[in-house]
């Protein structure tokens, strides 16, 4: 009987002992060097250290490591997830109670449970800096919470140091959040005074007055997170790379607009414009990957049109009148509906001829190797080659186009440049004071601001003038249309019908009529746009 | 303060509460209906196993020995046992306990962030929380465990050979029990308060260059003086208190994470240095009067409540501003006795803006005071809302007569103030299109400041009656299950117990997603709670098990104690007094669960042989 025992406790030693191979092979832990000294003892560890190191998730990779969180990991005993479901529904009954006390501390817990789950920190700290704030209606409390939410964010981005996310994040709430709220100037001018130690880069011993705006703050966080992807390799997962990466660029915008909405212009407002101009530039001439695995550059689309019209040139010079045979031969094989629908003016095509008229249309064109084909023995393999390169600029410029559309590409160059210029910057600070003067109504030189400003938008807008049908970025000008009015009102005056920017408030009264005051615009102007109909049902 | 189920004063709420007909009604219905129940089952068992006329004469002789034990239950012996069972949780290594909160104590500083909104309430509903959960787990450990131990052991013939009832022995191990419990709970209640106090105090620094004049930004904005950070937080030092500390050299910080600190100038040798003084304010114990709320609409007539503005948690009710729409509230006890200088109202409301409005500027309110029998009223003041904050306005004794500022005032007990201490308070919103949210305890007068450590002491009081009704469960279910089984139905009532409303949902069908088994298939099919089933064999069956199950449900849900009702934290931790009402209510709450719970705890163990 004691032999038995004694075999069978035998057994389980060996059992034990060859299990420890294994476990060795697989969990050994790396030893590593302190600091950067190498040591002649260092060891890679086992197969999962190893794996660990390779692809970059060990604690000691991702980020600072957490005692407490660690300790609460030990103390859940396997049962993590559950307990973050836990602490996730009693944050949600905590915020739905107006426990914001217990929010705060629900929120520690999630991340200390969960320090490299990056939807815990993305998506609490949104519901904090954007639904729990709202709650509050005193403005000084509604700021603290935005601050706390990024806080929240600044944390994780600590547990996470290969997270851009995470720092983007910083980033947006940063200068969006506090930058576009309808509280921005309040929130804007907290911000500046603000020396929260909590708000990491924030003292006033690291950052000048100068530069404490949130737009610039959120700037640098935005390039840090495009370092991150640039000098570490971190990925930036699903999110657009065209929005990611114009950001620093588009801060700077909203930075300067900032200023003109602050009312600084001059010198600070050029600088500010300028810089604009060239992070834009500097971003269209980035090397952007593209869903197509293209790498496109959006400020070289006119460029690539241009060679591709060259290409399409040289390809028709090999065989002049081809194009113009092929075209006739295909409209040739159209059935006579598609052919009578091409044939009625588009004004006066019914929506069937519409239809098929565009499948004909679609069906006439020469695609460029189909030209090449048809091209002289001789020349046939300069042709292909030519067609080749047409095809492929043609492809590369509507994939230019496409993500231009993302970011609004155009537009904002033509505005950099034009907000630089010193009209426009004249125009600002004219319009600026005007309305100083009208609230403090000093009538005639509101006046007279409004008309010498209007003079300044006139040549800004002769030199852009893809401009005279859009708000440039903001109410100011159908402000300052408005505001004229109402001095000319109270001054008994009717609007003046050669108004220097009368295409721009026509403009104006089309896109955004109940800013002005229609009824005594169109005393002055019989040719005004028509007044906005009334929806049905309302008298 | 949050009070989502407001209790009425202690003999309303025990003998007839408006509608509710009296707390002890409901119990002995309770008790009367659980025994008939119980009797009735009995009866059925055993005259399948005797016939009826020897079922009777059992049940007879069972429920006569349980009397008769009762009857002449010896303290002497009850008190020999208690101390018996206190010998023995203590050779059960019970400090271990004591020394596992101690180390939390120790390392509470890593979980707890001082620099939150408000770190009393952080750390007093911790150290509440940390006390309760590790008390009611010893008291289930020790108390399931002890009787099964002694009968596996044979240990337990060594008393019941002696002459003590079984009564006797069930009472004196729960008191014992409860006993070694309540030591503990004390030193840890006094190690709790000592480690908050500590925790919580702290100064800062103030220099000159922080009180110097700072200059504006571009937009002309004066950054505030501030003192230095301390626990994740500076106060601001106001223009006037710096005035004040030049002239007077005292002043005081704004209030920041709920105190604030007193300033001393002093100056040595020419150089004048300033010193803070510990956070006041940080423990309250206030002792509120709480009135009875009632509405008024936008129409001027009389409504049982205001407008919901959308809000998934209904617990406040709007008032639209620029119409006669009011919250009323009829406060009762207000003597001069018990405001000689006056009263002070506190109010902590909400606001909604239908439109943002002037995003600077709060919403104004009025406050009006109204005589219930002469309706004599007078317009109090204009206020700007101030929410998540107490707001406190004085009323004086005698109050400014605002039609004829020449004539005489008017006395508060004299004219607004019923002659039998009733007061009527009208809180209206004046801006038109915004929102007032109102609830009863919103507005309060407030009757005097307490003091923290007794109000801490009485949070407290309702964790020692959650533990001794642990402590009663646990022996009842030893007394005939097993160790390990004891356990699990202990912890089963006491989970039970912390999750009555969810068991009560479950059981009227008001649960979204279903009951149990209806869950069980949303969880495996991944459906959220309002997708609708599929309507098929399975699903229908799990309707109709939900169903079945119902029933016990309701049963267990209306019989097991409400634990979380029975936590005052809550009161502590946001700086309210726990009145006497709800401690006594409390007090007889737990009363009406032990005394069932130790008679079944006799009646099983008398019916064991062990006991014969």
């Amino acid at each position: 009987m004691n032999r038995a025992s004694f075999i069978r406790k035998l057994i389980y030693l060996l059992l034990i002992l060859a299990l420890l191979v294994p476990l060795s092979y697989f969990s050994q832990p790396a030893t590593v060097a302190v600091g950067n000294q190498p040591n002649a003892g260092d060891h890679a560890g086992g197969k999962l250290a190893r794996m660990r190191a390779e692809y970059g998730i060990s604690q000691a990779n991702l980020g600072e490591i957490d005692p407490a969180g660690e300790t609460i990991k030990l103390a859940t005993l396997g049962l993590r997830g559950v307990a973050a479901n836990l602490l996730w529904e009693k944050a949600n009954t905590a915020k739905m109670k107006e426990d914001w006390e217990g929010v705060q501390a629900t929120l520690d817990q999630l991340a200390k449970l969960e320090p490299h789950f990056i939807s815990v920190w993305r998506y609490q700290a949104w519901n904090v800096s954007y639904n729990i704030a709202v709650e509050f209606d005193d403005y000084h409390q509604r700021y603290f919470w935005i601050k706390e939410g990024i806080k929240y964010l600044q944390r994780g981005s600590r547990y996470n140091e290969l997270e851009p996310r995470l720092i983007y994040d910083v980033g947006l709430f940063t200068a969006h959040k506090i930058g576009v709220a309808d509280e921005k100037h309040q929130y804007r001018e907290l911000f500046r005074i603000d020396d929260d130690e909590e708000f990491p880069d924030h003292n006033r011993q690291l950052r000048s007055q100068d530069r404490r705006d949130n737009w610039l703050v959120g700037q640098e966080y935005f390039e840090k997170a495009i370092a991150l992807v640039e000098d570490r390799g971190a990925s930036i997962h699903a999110m657009n790379p065209f929005l990611f990466f114009s950001q620093p660029a588009m801060c700077q915008i909203d930075y300067a607009i900032a200023l003109a909405e602050d009312g600084v212009f001059e010198e600070k407002g050029r600088v500010a414009w300028t810089d604009a101009d060239d992070r834009w530039m500097k971003f269209g001439l980035r090397d952007m990957p593209t869903s197509d695995n293209l790498i496109i550059h959006l400020a070289e689309f006119e460029a690539v049109q241009e060679r591709k019209a060259k290409a399409i040139e040289d390809l028709d010079a090999l065989a002049p009148d081809l194009r113009d045979k092929m075209v006739a031969e295909k409209r040739n094989k159209l059935s006579p509906e598609e052919q009578a629908a091409l044939n009625t003016p588009l004004a006066s095509r019914t929506e069937q001829e519409h239809q098929l008229a565009a499948d004909a249309s679609m069906r006439m064109l020469v695609r460029h190797d189909e030209f090449a084909d048809r091209v002289d023995e001789a020349h046939r393999t300069k042709a292909r080659e030519l067609a080749s390169e047409a095809t492929r600029l043609e492809i590369l410029a509507s994939v230019i186009q496409r993500d231009r559309d993302v970011v609004n590409f155009n537009y904002w160059r033509n505005r950099c440049k034009m907000e630089k210029t010193e009209p426009a910057l004249e125009a600002r600070r004219l319009m600026h004071q005007a309305k100083a003067d009208y609230d403090e109504a000093r009538l005639a030189q509101a006046r007279q601001k409004y008309e010498d400003a209007f003079k300044h938008w006139r040549k800004t807008i002769d030199e852009f003038p893809m401009f005279v049908d859009d708000a440039v970025g903001g109410d100011a000008i159908p402000e300052a249309l408005a505001g004229y009015a109402d001095v000319l009102k109270q001054l008994d005056e009717p609007f003046p019908r050669d108004f220097v920017l009368k295409d721009v408030l026509f403009a104006a009264m089309r896109r955004n009529p109940m800013a002005l005051p229609l009824d005594y615009l169109r005393a002055s102007f019989e040719d005004a746009p028509p007044g906005p109909e009334m929806p049905r049902g309302q008298p | 303060m949050i009070i989502e189920n407001e209790y009425p004063p202690y003999f309303e709420w025990l003998l007839a509460a408006g509608i509710n007909p009296g707390a002890l009604w409901i119990w002995l219905l309770t008790v009367f209906c659980l025994l008939v129940v119980g009797l009735l089952a009995s009866f059925i068992v055993l005259t399948a196993r005797h016939g009826p006329a020897k079922a009777g004469d059992l049940i007879f002789k069972a429920l006569a020995g349980v009397a008769n034990d009762v009857v002449h239950t010896s303290p002497r012996r009850v008190y020999a046992l208690a101390r018996l069972a206190v010998q023995e949780a203590i050779r059960r290594r019970v400090l271990v306990g004591f020394m596992l909160f101690i180390l939390i104590l120790l390392f509470a500083g890593w979980f707890l962030d001082p620099g939150r909104t408000d770190p009393a309430k952080l750390y007093l509903s911790f150290v509440i929380n940390a006390t309760s959960y590790l008390v009611l787990f010893l008291a289930l450990v020790l108390s399931a465990f002890s009787l099964p131990a002694d009968l596996q052991n044979k240990t337990i013939y060594t008393i019941v050979t002696k002459p003590v009832r079984p009564a006797e022995v069930v009472l004196g191990r729960t008191l014992g029990f409860a006993a070694v419990c309540t030591g503990l709970l004390v030193v840890m209640g006094v190690l709790s308060y000592a480690f908050v106090v500590r925790t919580l105090d702290h100064t800062h620094s103030l220099t000159a260059d922080d009180l110097a004049p700072k200059a504006p930004t571009e937009n002309g904005t004066v950054p505030p003086n501030r003192t230095g950070t301390t626990a994740r937080h500076r106060h601001e030092v106001k223009s006037d208190q710096i005035k004040r500390l030049a002239e007077e050299g005292q002043a005081v910080t704004e209030t920041e994470q709920g105190h604030y600190h007193e300033i001393t100038a002093v100056t040595r040798d020419g150089v004048t240095e300033y010193r803070l003084g510990p956070p006041l304010g940080q423990l309250k114990a206030r002792v509120p009067v709480r009135g009875t709320l009632s509405f008024r609409d936008r129409g001027g007539k009389p409504a049982e409540k205001g407008i919901n503005v959308g809000n998934e948690w209904m617990y406040h009710s709007y008032i639209e501003g620029g119409t006669p729409a009011a919250g009323i509230w009829r406060f009762s006890g207000v003597t001069r006795d018990h405001f000689p200088n006056g009263v002070v109202l506190e109010m902590a409301i909400r606001v909604f803006r239908s439109f943002k409005g002037v995003v600077d500027q709060p919403i104004l309110g009025s406050i009006t005071l109204r005589n219930p029998d002469t309706r004599v009223e007078h317009l109090l003041e204009n206020f700007q809302a101030k929410e998540y904050a107490v707001d406190q306005h004085l009323v004086p004794l005698e109050l400014d007569n605002l039609e004829d500022p020449q004539g005489p005032k008017i006395d508060l007990f004299g004219e607004l103030v019923s002659s039998d201490g009733e007061l009527e308070v009208e809180i209206r919103c004046l801006e038109r299109a915004q929102f007032y949210g109102l609830a009863q305890p919103s507005v309060y007068l407030l009757r005097r400041e307490g003091t923290p450590w007794v109000n801490f002491a009485k949070g407290y009081v309702a964790i020692w009656l959650q533990m001794v009704l642990v402590t009663a469960f646990g022996v009842m279910w030893s007394t005939f299950l097993n160790g390990p089984v004891a356990l699990l139905a202990t912890l089963g009532s006491m989970v039970g117990g912390f999750f009555v409303t969810f068991l009560q949902s479950l059981a009227l069908n008001r649960s979204l997603g279903g009951g149990t088994f209806e869950s069980l298939i949303r969880i495996g099919q991944q459906k959220n709670l309002t997708e609708q089933l599929e309507q098929n064999f399975t699903s229908a069956v799990a309707v109709g098990l939900d169903k079945v199950t119902r029933i016990p449900l309701f049963v267990v849900s209306r019989v097991l104690p409400n634990l979380r009702e029975l936590n005052d934290v809550q009161y502590v931790a946001d700086g309210y007094d726990i009145s006497a009402d709800l401690l006594a209510i409390h007090l007889t709450t737990g009363l009406g669960y032990f005394i069932p719970v130790l008679l079944l705890g006799f009646l099983f163990f008398k019916l064991r042989e062990v006991a014969k």
